[in-house]
């Protein structure tokens, strides 16, 4: 599978920082995976998924080292914060969403297939005629990754994507996500949410301290879910288990 | 500081022609940890705005101790009830974080008291003289935190308080708002974490659709699963474990849970 974005010992630093936020990371993204990466709050989660689109430093200034390759012809990124991303310049929900796919010049009814295929995707279509600054923050959380779903990108980086959703939106957000990644894009995304990542992460990778510290098999790297902490607490022994089921299951009656 | 009682009675609220809030009737007494959990837009938000005067009802009465909030502006309520937004960052503006931590006591003729202990207390000792943007941005929801608890407030309001934060980040949150609790501060938290709700609150009021849809001690919601699952909520992996090992006690808590799990004999991993 050819990669989509590759990274070949990637450095980067933000504009004014002393120290670098990556450091020699190398990471490839193809079509067709689920790649989450986790890590600590500020461990470079969230640079790496910059970086890995050309956002970074194209679009937040900074200076990269090492050799990024960006074969997609199209990369999507949805923000942790989604208020920062509206357009501020549309007065409905169905108008942003298809903000993106219009400024690229496409007929007019190609713009509307694509927004209305992104609000289904994302079960927003009820949203449509709604004022996007009256959203809730996890109906906006929606919103914004419809909105980067209709540019149809070969790769879709989502940084923290059901931060602000309710239970089953978060689980609907995931649950979409395989779909995607099956449609012929790259998925990456950056979450806490080790649960959910469990579910539809195709592989992981863990960074500390701007460095890829494990990568590989989502079970090798996701070990920090709450059934496998628990399970570690109460005395089991290595490898714990990722979710409930492989932990009652690894119980002695 | 010493807690305040909460009452929202009859409250309706509505943005435009959309109701929001539907008649709500809610007491919260002092010293309480509530969490306010629910669907997206079901009007959790709204409520809490309501009882910080940064928005109005359209009908009904909110009083916070024995303040009637329709005679307050939202800078007065600030003196009594602590709130963090869910977007942290629209209530960061200082230079570097201890200022920014430090404005609310200033304001009351405190001083810097208390900034570097709350500092501390939430895991940001080494970032007070960093600009808050330079925190990662999950992180500045515990600056705006940190801000709050220097004021020392009778009520804190917290709106996803947990959203982003790692596993340390969060357990800090838990165990500075039961520090506050203990010392008499009511405690409200708006979230979609209940692994969080099930570590930080006592009791857990549910809201749909501008109501309130279930008003329980939080133990008995999160073991009752037909509840969790008409309002749309899964039990935490906490809850969860202990209800398939049929666990004492009903843990809701990790530590609860790790405790309930001794004596338990482990199969080695079975290779597959």
């Amino acid at each position: 599978m050819t990669a989509l974005v590759a990274l070949e010992r990637v450095g980067f630093t933000y504009p004014g920082a002393a120290r670098a936020a990556l450091s020699d990371v190398s990471l490839e993204l193809a079509a067709g995976e689920v790649l989450v990466v986790t890590g600590e709050t500020g461990a470079g989660a969230s640079t790496l998924l910059l970086v890995a689109t050309g956002f970074a430093p194209r679009v937040v200034g900074g200076r990269l080292t090492g050799g990024r390759h960006i074969a997609a012809r199209r990369c999507g990124v949805v923000f942790a914060r989604p208020w920062t991303q509206l357009t501020g310049l549309c007065s409905t929900v169905q108008d942003e969403i298809a903000f993106g796919p219009a400024s690229y010049g496409l007929p007019r009814q190609a713009v509307l297939d694509a927004a209305a295929r992104a609000m289904r995707e994302l079960r927003v279509e009820h949203l449509a005629g709604r004022e996007p600054s009256q959203l809730s923050g996890g109906e906006l959380q929606r919103v914004v990754v419809a909105a980067a779903l209709a540019l149809d990108p070969e790769v879709l980086a989502l940084d923290d994507p059901a931060a602000e959703l309710d239970p089953e939106a978060a689980d609907a957000l995931y649950d979409v996500l395989p779909a995607i990644a099956a449609s012929g894009k790259a998925v990456v995304v950056a979450t806490p949410d080790l649960e959910r990542a469990a579910r539809v992460a195709t592989r992981a990778v863990k960074v500390e301290g701007g460095r890829i510290a494990t990568s590989g098999a989502p079970a090798a790297v996701l070990e920090g879910t709450e059934p496998s902490l628990l399970a570690r607490a109460a005395g089991c022994p290595p490898p714990w288990p990722l979710d409930v089921p492989a932990l009652v299951g690894r119980v002695r009656r | 500081m010493t807690g305040c009682n909460v009452r929202v009675t009859a409250v309706r609220f509505a943005y435009g022609e959309r109701e929001a809030l539907r008649g709500i009737d809610l007491a919260i007494g002092a010293g309480e940890r509530v969490a306010l959990v629910g669907p997206n837009g079901a009007g959790k938000t709204t409520l809490t705005r309501l009882l910080v005067a940064l928005r109005r009802p359209t009908a009904g009465r909110v009083t916070v101790g024995d303040w009637d909030v329709a005679t307050r502006r939202p800078d007065e309520m600030a003196r009594r009830v602590g709130y963090v937004f869910q977007h942290a960052d629209q209530q960061l503006f200082a230079r570097t974080v201890a200022d920014d931590v430090a404005f609310g006591p200033r304001c009351l003729g405190r001083g810097r008291a208390g900034v570097a202990a709350v500092l501390d207390e939430l895991g940001l000792g080494d970032a007070g003289d960093l600009h808050p943007y330079d925190v990662p941005a999950p992180a500045r929801k515990l600056v705006a935190l940190a801000g709050v608890l220097a004021m020392e407030p009778a009520v804190l309001i917290l709106d996803e308080p947990t959203a982003g934060l790692d596993r340390v980040q969060r357990s800090r949150v838990v165990a500075a708002l039961g520090r506050r609790a203990e010392a008499g501060v009511t405690v409200l938290a708006v979230s979609h974490d209940l692994g969080f709700v099930a570590e930080a609150a006592d009791r857990i009021v549910a809201m749909r659709e501008g109501r309130i849809a279930a008003d329980l001690d939080a133990r008995e919601l999160l073991y009752d699963r037909a509840a969790l699952g008409g309002l749309g909520l899964r039990p935490p992996a906490v809850v969860e474990v202990s209800d398939a090992l049929g666990l004492a006690g009903r843990p809701v808590r990790f530590a609860e849970a790790v405790e309930a799990m001794r004596g338990i004999t482990w199969r080695e991993q079975i290779s597959e």
